[in-house]
């Protein structure tokens, strides 16, 4: 059994309008979609900005308030507030921020924002609480000192790594990490992702890793999904989503991956270009008369795409030909 | 998790007591010292943050020693009688009651109502204004209409009926009445900062840490918008005595045997006052001026330092 299994979720915002400010429309933010996370795997979500991967995270932890659609753990849903307090829910699922400054409030001192978990789940007695955060902080790489600063006298990375502290302090099974490197600088973005691979090592922690870069997702991941106004259009192993892509937009969000190698540049380009003129023709082949996505079909038994059967099956025979 | 904490890293338990207090050296000074260090820039402020203290703890002290119903019997003798004139410092007023004892029981009686007023009536609006932010919906709906209808309700009007049905009011019944209409302004003042404060992450990650709404609300929300908070409590203190001084100067605050600074600024309503027995009332109007200034002098010092990037005081 998975850890964590996601059923058809929908997270719908209501617009109001009007003179009654009644709903009149709505966001439909997250729009039915399934994925399960196994214990002690990195599972990435990406999508481009505003394709719901936040909202979907928060669902998971309990934030955001769901439309419909299910989310399981340990045999109940958890989408409903009674069953999160039942299993302590929080206890163990915790979040990493997208923006680390203000997910740590500034009136408080670091050692009672890591201890804040602490307090309310695990009860423990006041030398013992203060020797958990500082060898948290130690774990995290920041010295002792840092316990009676202030979240504004530390810097982007080292905040983010506060972030990181507090979320495991509870030792707990599932983390959503949402986008927790893309305020950082490529030096201090490696520290912290490496960081984040040794804690899942040593305490067997799952990460549900949110983001809009397929470079950082292929170093972390080993399933993806991959979003796209609020619905999955392609899901497989780190194999099948690079080696492998179905979907347009997952071939999009590739060839959109910067090139390093100088040498190779032009060459990245013509092949970005082509793909963007692919796009621009087949775009109404891979959605919707609505321009939505379709529902997934299965290729192979990892690998899912969301596309009309009788292309998926064409795509399936061209794959096959060319390997 | 205890145990792999242990494993994983180099701080034991023998470490605690060197480590913490290597800590306690690095630590950023309190919010007190904060405090005290930015009036110590201020010398304006310290001023009169002095003046304010020395004034309320002058006034409190000696009223106690004056004995008010024998001051304020009418001596036709002394009509209006000049300052430095029969032992009276500042002169005397129509009835022939002393102006400076006048000035020191009043002051207490004004002063007493406004931070009366004050503490009632923010502690209320901000109480308010925080829940009905922060929960949002239903909760927000019902609240804010019953604020609406409060603002509805013409204030002043509201206040002298009420003064007048009610044949035996005091200071304190005078404080109650007023703290029903002036929780309003404060409480919206609140809502809408603590609107866009609930939005933050802070406040999701305080969730998530399983802390519980009430305790989101007052030690994670209501520190984050305590500059807001300051400024908002000294402004209306300073205008509360406004508003006591300003009703009892139409005749609808404390009774007339009672003094305060509005009872005597009264004394101006009459054109000979103004013009000749000038000390019959500018004695209580120049306090009140001094005493408003030094207020929202202080109150803006205490702004700037809970804003930290205002600062004028060291570091430490
Ligand atoms: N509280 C809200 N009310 C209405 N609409 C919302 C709300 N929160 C999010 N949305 C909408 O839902 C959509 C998805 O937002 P979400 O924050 O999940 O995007 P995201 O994938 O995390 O983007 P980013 O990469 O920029 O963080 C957006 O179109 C956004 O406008
Ligand atoms: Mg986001």
């Amino acid at each position: 059994m998975s850890l964590v299994e996601i059923k058809n979720l929908k997270v719908h915002y209501p617009i109001r309008s009007g003179f009654f400010n009644r709903i009149t429309d709505s966001v439909n933010a997250v729009d039915g979609i399934s994925f399960n996370i196994e214990a002690g795997e990195t599972y990435g979500l990406v999508g481009e900005s505003g394709s719901g991967k936040s909202t979907t995270g928060k669902s998971v932890v309990g934030l955001e308030k769901v439309t419909s659609g299910s989310i399981m753990y340990k045999g109940k849903d958890i989408t409903k507030k009674a069953n999160r307090k039942s299993l302590d829910y929080n206890h163990d699922v915790q979040m990493i921020f997208q923006d680390s400054l203000s997910s740590l409030n500034p009136r408080k001192r670091i050692e009672d924002i890591i201890a804040e978990p602490l307090r309310n789940f695990e009860h423990l007695d006041k030398d013992s609480e203060k020797l958990r955060v500082l060898q948290l902080l130690d774990i995290v790489g920041l010295d002792a000192d840092a316990l009676y600063k202030y979240p504004h006298q530390f810097s982007g990375g080292q905040r983010q790594r506060i972030g990181v502290a507090r979320a495991v302090a509870t030792n707990p099974k599932l983390i959503i990490a949402d986008e927790p490197v893309s305020a950082l600088d490529l030096s201090v973005q490696a520290q912290v992702l490496n960081f984040m691979k040794k804690i899942q090592r040593e305490f067997n922690i799952s990460y549900l890793f949110i983001s809009h870069d397929l470079g950082v997702v292929r170093h972390m991941c080993n399933n993806i999904a991959i979003m796209n106004n609020g619905r999955l259009v392609e899901i497989g192993t780190r194999d099948d989503i690079y080696n492998h892509p179905m979907h347009i937009y997952t071939k999009r969000l590739l060839a959109a991956i910067p090139e390093t190698n100088v040498s190779q540049r032009a060459e990245h380009r013509a092949q970005r270009l082509a793909v963007e003129e692919v796009y621009r023709e087949q775009q109404d082949k891979y959605y919707d008369k609505d321009g939505l996505a379709y529902p997934l079909v299965q290729i192979t038994p990892t690998h899912s795409v969301a596309l009309p059967e009788a292309l998926a099956e064409q795509l399936k025979h061209e794959g096959e030909v060319q390997a | 998790m205890e145990e792999s904490l242990n494993r994983h890293s180099k701080i034991s338990a023998a470490d605690l007591e060197r480590l913490s207090k290597e800590a306690k050296g690095e630590a950023t000074p309190s919010s007190a010292r904060i405090v005290w260090n930015e009036f110590k820039a201020d010398k304006p402020a310290m001023v009169a943050l002095v003046i304010i203290v020395a004034f309320i703890l002058f006034v409190m002290i000696a009223a106690l020693f004056i004995d008010t119903p024998k001051m304020m019997e009418t001596d036709i003798m002394n009509y209006n009688a000049a300052p430095g004139t029969n032992g009276f410092i500042l002169g005397a007023d129509t009835g022939g009651r002393p102006i400076f004892q006048q000035l020191i029981v009043g002051a207490r009686n004004s002063i007493g109502i406004a931070m009366g007023l004050t503490v009632i009536s923010s502690t209320f609006g901000i109480c308010w204004g925080l829940i009905s932010g922060y929960f949002n919906g239903l909760i927000d709906w019902g609240m804010q209409r019953v604020y609406d209808f409060m603002m509805m309700l013409p204030m002043t009007m509201m206040i002298i009926v009420l003064v007048t049905i009610i044949k035996n009011y005091n200071a304190i019944t005078l404080t109650l009445i007023f703290s029903v209409f002036y929780w309003e302004g404060t409480s919206r003042l609140i809502r809408s900062r603590t609107l866009s404060e609930s939005e933050k992450d802070y406040v999701a990650a305080a969730k998530t840490s399983g802390t519980g709404n009430f305790k989101i609300i007052f030690s994670e929300i209501m520190p984050n918008i305590s500059s807001l908070l300051i400024v908002d409590t000294t402004l209306s203190f300073a205008e509360n005595i406004g508003v006591e001084t300003g009703l009892s100067y139409l005749g609808f605050g404390l009774p007339m045997h009672t003094p305060s600074l509005g009872t005597l600024i009264a004394n101006a309503n009459d054109p000979n006052n103004i013009t000749q027995y000038w000390w019959t009332w500018l004695p209580a109007a120049l306090l009140i001026i001094i005493l408003c200034l030094s207020i929202s002098y202080v109150g803006q010092v205490v702004r700037r330092s809970a804003d930290a990037s205002q600062r004028q005081g060291a570091a430490d």
